[in-house]
């Protein structure tokens, strides 16, 4: 376990050190750059990326997602997404779909029909 | 504050006429049932799929799937598409915009919340289609192959999820519902995170449809250039100077492109006024101009003139 976090961690700094030395072009302004200037928030996202990258790194694996998954997810994920990610994936919907509803009414039924509440399931 | 505001008057306002026309349907998006808790892998197979990437919902699980929260977030959804190869464009939140996806055969992938406000149950379906005559909306959803429901049912279901909806064409096509002023700071914020080769695709696309867009025509050229295309991307620095001479990144581009095709006289003339306005621009472009026009006066100490091509590259702009 903690070889594998450091192993996260690892990757995390070279590819942050990469990404820095990737963008110290000569004197061309960068597409990126050229529309981040309306917004100054995306200089601070920048610079908080770093520890965003390494909270949600944490936060998905102890979520139960496979070290290696984790690293490929993370890297797909912007500076501003990981930040919001960093922030609220507690929060953030996360669609898992119909059959949970069902197997929450299921629940819902079975307790009803357990307290004798209901006869949905002795009709059967 | 805002988000909260945005949220409160979503849920007061009433549900939007269904539209009188926009009959379609998609009959050729696949259709992959989903397991449990796992809505958003077979959502979204089912439109890369239909984009024409190869895949499955079993192998997006790993990309996207949350087993602590027994779902997926619409932010890795978006970035398993870019794992794809794909751009995942998210959706003016109209019904308009929903029917023009429609129309120009994108299936558009929407979030719904089935429960309440207070007990929010979150579900990806697909919307593929819609009825104008009874009123009803297609969907490829869970276990459904072709799910019909009523307008107001799912208008109900969509805004309680913010009317969040997705969509991803296949390259080099732009949803046909995105506006010039929308598009340039969505691509510029996927820059890095993308094969350069797909976003330079998807940047000629928006300069095709807004050719006038000063800053599309910017992004473009410095793709261009990206993509050792020097001549192409000089050719739209002119154009954009042409019509736009104050836009001063381009102006500094532009310089540093010509001063790398061995045209410094030219580099010259075109960085010129942006050395004057420099310290009003923003740090970076600030910077860049400083630096660029060092390296050209550096050059400029030898007394050679241009090669003859230079002159053809800045014409018009002297």
């Amino acid at each position: 376990m903690m070889k594998t976090r450091l192993f996260i961690l690892l990757q995390i700094f070279t590819l942050v050190i990469a990404s820095t030395v990737g963008t110290a072009q000569a004197a061309v302004i960068g597409t990126a750059d050229h529309f981040a200037q309306q917004s100054r928030a995306d200089q601070l996202i920048h610079i908080n990326a770093l520890f965003a990258k390494d909270a949600v790194a944490q936060h998905m694996a102890d979520m139960g997602v496979n070290a290696e998954d984790v690293l490929a997810r993370i890297n797909a994920l912007s500076d501003a997404e990981l930040q919001q990610l960093a922030q609220n994936l507690d929060d953030l919907p996360a669609g898992s779909g119909i059959l949970g509803v069902l197997g929450a009414l299921f629940v819902v039924l079975l307790v009803l029909e357990l307290l004798g509440l209901s006869n949905v399931f002795s009709k059967l | 504050m805002l988000a909260l505001l945005a949220l409160l008057s979503a849920c007061a306002t009433p549900t939007p006429a269904p539209p009188k026309s926009g009959a379609s349907e998609l009959e050729a998006v696949p259709f992959f049932p989903q397991a449990q808790y796992q809505c958003g892998p077979a959502a979204l197979a089912t439109v890369l799929v239909h984009s024409g990437v190869a895949t499955t919902p079993a192998a997006l699980v790993p990309q996207v799937y949350l087993p602590g929260r027994q779902g997926s977030l619409q932010l890795e959804l978006m970035a398993a598409a870019r794992r794809a190869g794909r751009i995942a464009y998210t959706l003016d939140t109209t019904a308009q915009a929903l029917l023009a996806e429609l129309e120009a055969g994108h299936p558009v992938l929407v979030m719904q919340n089935l429960g309440l406000e207070s007990a929010p149950r979150w579900h990806y379906a697909v919307v593929i289609g819609y009825q104008p005559e009874q009123q009803r909306v297609v969907l490829r959803s869970g276990t459904q192959y072709r799910k019909l429901e009523s307008w107001r049912a799912f208008m109900g279901s969509w805004a309680r999820a913010e009317f969040w909806g997705l969509v991803i064409p296949p390259p080099g096509e732009l949803p046909a519902s995105s506006t010039a002023d929308a598009i340039g700071p969505y691509l510029a914020g996927q820059e890095g995170q993308l094969d350069p080769a797909i976003l330079r695709a998807a940047w000629e696309k928006a300069l095709a449809r807004w050719p006038q867009d000063p800053d599309l025509m910017f992004a473009t050229a410095n793709a261009r250039r990206s993509a050792a295309e020097p001549e192409s991307a000089a050719a739209l620095y002119r154009r954009l100077l042409l019509q736009a001479p104050e836009h001063m990144p381009a102006r500094n581009n532009f310089a540093d492109l010509l001063l790398s095709t061995g045209c410094r006289r030219a580099a010259a003339t075109i960085i010129g006024p942006a050395v004057s306005v420099a310290q009003r621009l923003s740090p970076a472009a600030r910077d860049a101009i400083i630096s660029t026009s060092a390296a050209i006066a550096n050059h400029l100490s030898r007394p050679s003139p241009d090669p003859e091509y230079c002159r053809a590259l800045i014409q018009g702009l002297s």
